[in-house]
């Protein structure tokens, strides 16, 4: 037994015919590399004298990865998977989303552009778009503050009280309500960033 | 999957068989092959041990797998009879 690299060159090998098959379901992956790791036992078994040479001829006659790859994806019926183009869809979901919410979201989910957290962030931040925000901003504005004051008969006031929720001081007041107004316009240019971003990762890949 | 008709083989053998018959240059290609095979319900596995090594997947035809080996055998058979014929024409003339 004269192999020094065999491990080596067939790990080499198995690193290839991984790296070929990654966008085959897992299982099927799995059952593929595992039926191909036993060919090479199964051959190395009956090689009389294992040299280096033996092994590479092992792996010759195996295939080229990517030959024997293309062929599984082809046997499983399983298409190279196609850049995903956003249109109209994503266009109308990302202007729908903060101004007309239940729609816009639905068009968000429709998509697969987008993945779950995006989806999640768009439907989330705020809640209900514009729409939903105004329903917060009024239902928070009718127990508002009430103040009562107690006075003698001589009118001086005896004590003052005010109950419901303490006003914000108005330092936070401005850049808090900027932030509560903008962010259904933040998270619909979180969603197109998003858009693109993905173009540039499926590109990346496909080429 | 005639190969498999009578006895259940295991993928090796099968690629030795073909090896001899010089049907197969890519033995890698068989593996998706036989797994297609078996996601169709052609062929069953078993897993069995081996008196030299780690246990083997034995594949055996199922009913419809014979089904399916009787089938095509009848279309290969009507398909050789006519090339054959096409070829007996054209060394006539």
């Amino acid at each position: 037994m004269t192999a020094p690299h065999a491990d080596q060159l067939i790990e080499g090998y198995i690193a290839r015919l991984s790296a070929a098959a990654g966008d085959l379901p897992k299982n099927a992956r799995q059952e593929f590399i595992d039926d191909m790791r036993s060919h090479i036992a199964e051959a190395r078994a009956r090689e009389p004298e294992e040299t280096d040479a033996a092994v590479m001829n092992i792996l010759d006659r195996l295939g080229e990865p990517a030959t024997v790859v293309a062929d599984a994806r082809e046997r499983l019926g399983i298409r190279l998977a196609q850049p995903y183009r956003p249109g109209v869809l994503e266009i109308a979901a990302v202007i729908l989303v903060p101004f007309l919410w239940p729609v816009g979201v639905i068009l968000l989910w429709i998509s697969p552009a987008w993945n779950w957290r995006d989806k999640l962030i768009g439907t989330l931040v705020p809640p209900g778009g514009y729409i939903g925000l105004s329903y917060i901003l009024l239902a928070n504005a009718t127990p508002g503050r009430s103040c009562g004051t107690i006075t003698d008969q001589a009118g001086h006031i005896i004590r003052s009280s005010c109950t419901g929720p303490a006003e914000l001081p108005g330092v936070l007041l401005v850049p808090l309500t900027i932030l509560v107004l903008g962010s259904p316009l933040i998270s619909a240019a979180y969603l197109a960033i998003r858009l693109r971003r993905g173009r540039g990762r499926q590109a990346a890949a496909t080429a | 999957m005639a190969l498999i008709r009578e006895t259940p083989r295991y993928a090796y053998e099968l690629i030795e068989a073909l090896g001899k018959t010089g049907l197969l240059t890519t033995e890698g290609t068989l593996y998706p092959l036989l797994s297609r095979l078996r996601r169709d319900g052609l062929v069953k596995t078993e897993w069995r041990e081996s008196t030299d090594g780690p246990p083997r997947r034995y594949y055996e035809l199922t009913a419809e797998g014979r089904r399916a080996l009787t089938a095509f055998k009848n279309e290969w058979m009507s398909f050789r009879g006519a090339v054959d014929g096409i070829l007996q024409e054209g060394t006539k003339s």
